[in-house]
């Protein structure tokens, strides 16, 4: 095969890549805090290739990074539903250690009276540590738009950390709405230009009308690129056949 | 392609979600029923390339890697403890906890239900029942000839017997409160179980700081918010119909595929 089925077919599993990506976007439509996560392609160029020494562009996977934009805030009423407006995000503990961020703040309150996400990852106040309630205090709080947790009679229980996370969009998802932050950046900060309101939940980033866009763009260039892919076919055939009859 | 993988968790993702608010619906007018709401989590993603590859000898690195995502997955349905609406129902053995608590029952198996569903009827033997006929804990016999019952708001059950002017003790209701109250488990007929997640019971009095008021002659109605479930479900519908334009994508795609020769 010659040069032009590489390069379509370059595009083509770079395009299968993007709709894994879509469709991940898209089956995340409805969760809670989730960020749309893009795929982006570079290019490997290639003169060795050419007789004529023009460059021939490959296409590839270069990488993915998280779109970090606000979600829309939906109100709940559940006290333990937290949501950030602004650039910041709730540090949680995720297992040896390691600190992970996410902007889900659906919380519930566990055995030990730790406030944790569904997935049992506890939340984190300011310096790092779980938040506890004590257990005559149940959901009775309020917390207040700079993460400060009073109960019913006025007592300061804690304080939600909002953390400030450099580079952010080239975080690294875990799954269940988790991140870590990227190598080489700072530790996170306590964030400023930030605030929660409890009993909202900031929905999903994932815009429909972009990914169902999406989907089209990428079946049109995939269907290109085979087609490519087929002319070169013809090409070969066709020159095989005139060949032939000349010998 | 993982396409067709990844939107079929999409779609199961959606029909959980249309079962919690089908359920939430068909339970709007439940006496203490609490409505629960599907949450959902991004299933782990495969890294194809890790960020911090060395991209020359020099020491530069990948700041990106290549991750894709696997999906999404239902997290847990948590319910919603907030009070609902209370009826008047104008019963004297019709009781509501305005607050935090549960009302205590014993099942016939002698293990412990918890419930926020206050319409209790007497037992042939004259004894406080739930409408399952669960006894209600503490014990409460009601005398015959009882003219008139009377339950204050700390939970303080007195009768009125035949013609005498002063009430008798009958006993005091006692609540239960859990420190997860969104970990206890439903088991159906308005009950909800304690679990390792919920905690034990904590044995509390009606009217104690923090805890419920019991209020005679009312029911708690559900705190199902239709509007909210209708909304819920349009978004639902739809979020399952784009997964399913993704599945149609990749479908069509692998035809093209078909199709070059």
């Amino acid at each position: 095969m010659g040069n032009t089925s590489y390069v379509s077919l370059s595009l083509a599993s770079a395009l299968e890549r993007s709709l894994d990506a879509t469709a991940h976007n898209l089956s995340n439509a409805s969760t809670a805090g989730y960020k749309a996560f893009r795929p982006v392609f570079e290019t490997v160029e290639s003169d060795a290739e050419s007789a004529s020494g023009n460059t021939i562009s490959y296409v590839r996977d270069g990488g993915s990074y998280v779109d970090a934009t606000q979600g829309a805030m939906m109100p709940t009423g559940n006290p333990l539903d937290l949501a950030i407006s602004g650039n910041a995000w709730f540090g949680f503990e995720a297992g040896e250690g390691q600190t992970a961020y996410g902007r889900n703040g659906r919380l519930v309150v566990d055995v030990e009276g730790r406030l944790t996400t569904t997935a049992g990852n506890a939340i984190l106040d300011a310096s790092g540590a779980p938040i506890v309630l004590p257990g005559e205090v149940g959901q009775n709080i309020q917390i207040a738009p700079d993460g400060t947790i009073t109960s019913a009679d006025g007592s300061v229980l804690g304080r939600v950390g909002l953390f400030d996370v450099d580079y952010e969009t080239l975080m690294h998802p875990i799954g269940q709405g988790l991140y870590i932050s990227p190598l080489g950046a700072e530790a996170a900060l306590p964030a400023e230009n930030a605030k929660v309101s409890q009993g909202f939940v900031e929905t999903s980033n994932v815009q429909p009308v972009i990914e169902m866009t999406r989907l089209i763009d990428i079946q049109r260039a995939y269907e290109n690129s085979l087609k490519l892919l087929g002319e070169e076919d013809d090409l070969t055939r066709q020159a095989v056949q005139r060949l032939g009859r000349v010998g | 392609m993982k396409t067709l993988g990844i939107a079929a968790t999409g779609m199961l993702a959606q029909q959980t979600n249309v079962d919690v608010i089908a359920n939430n619906i068909a339970n709007a007018n439940t006496t203490g029923f609490k409505s629960g709401r599907a949450a959902f989590q991004d299933l782990i993603y495969q890294t194809m390339q890790r960020e911090g590859a060395l991209t020359s000898e020099d020491g530069t690195a990948r700041p990106v890697g290549t991750d894709i995502g696997l999906g999404v997955q239902a997290a847990g349905v948590v319910r919603l403890n907030s009070q609902g609406g209370l009826l008047q129902t104008e019963n004297p053995l019709h009781m509501a906890i305005e607050g935090r608590g549960f009302f205590v029952l014993n099942r016939p198996d002698g293990s412990q239900a918890y419930t926020r569903d206050g319409g209790f009827q007497l037992s042939s033997e004259g004894q406080l029942v739930s409408l399952s006929g669960y006894e209600v804990e503490p014990a409460i016999v009601v005398p015959q000839n009882t003219r008139n019952i009377e339950i204050n708001q700390e939970g303080l059950v007195m009768a009125y017997i035949e013609n005498d002017p002063d009430p008798v003790e009958l006993g005091q209701l006692t609540l239960a409160t859990f420190l997860n109250e969104a970990g206890m488990k439903p088991i159906g007929d308005n009950l909800l179980e304690a679990t390792t997640a919920s905690g034990e019971a904590t044995e509390v009095s009606p009217g104690d700081p923090g805890i419920g008021a019991v209020r005679q002659g009312y029911l708690e109605n559900s705190n199902v918010n239709i509007i909210q479930q209708i909304t819920d479900l349009i978004s639902a519908q739809r979020a399952y119909e784009m997964n399913s334009k993704a599945i149609e994508t990749a479908d069509q795609m692998m035809s093209t595929v078909n199709q070059i020769k």
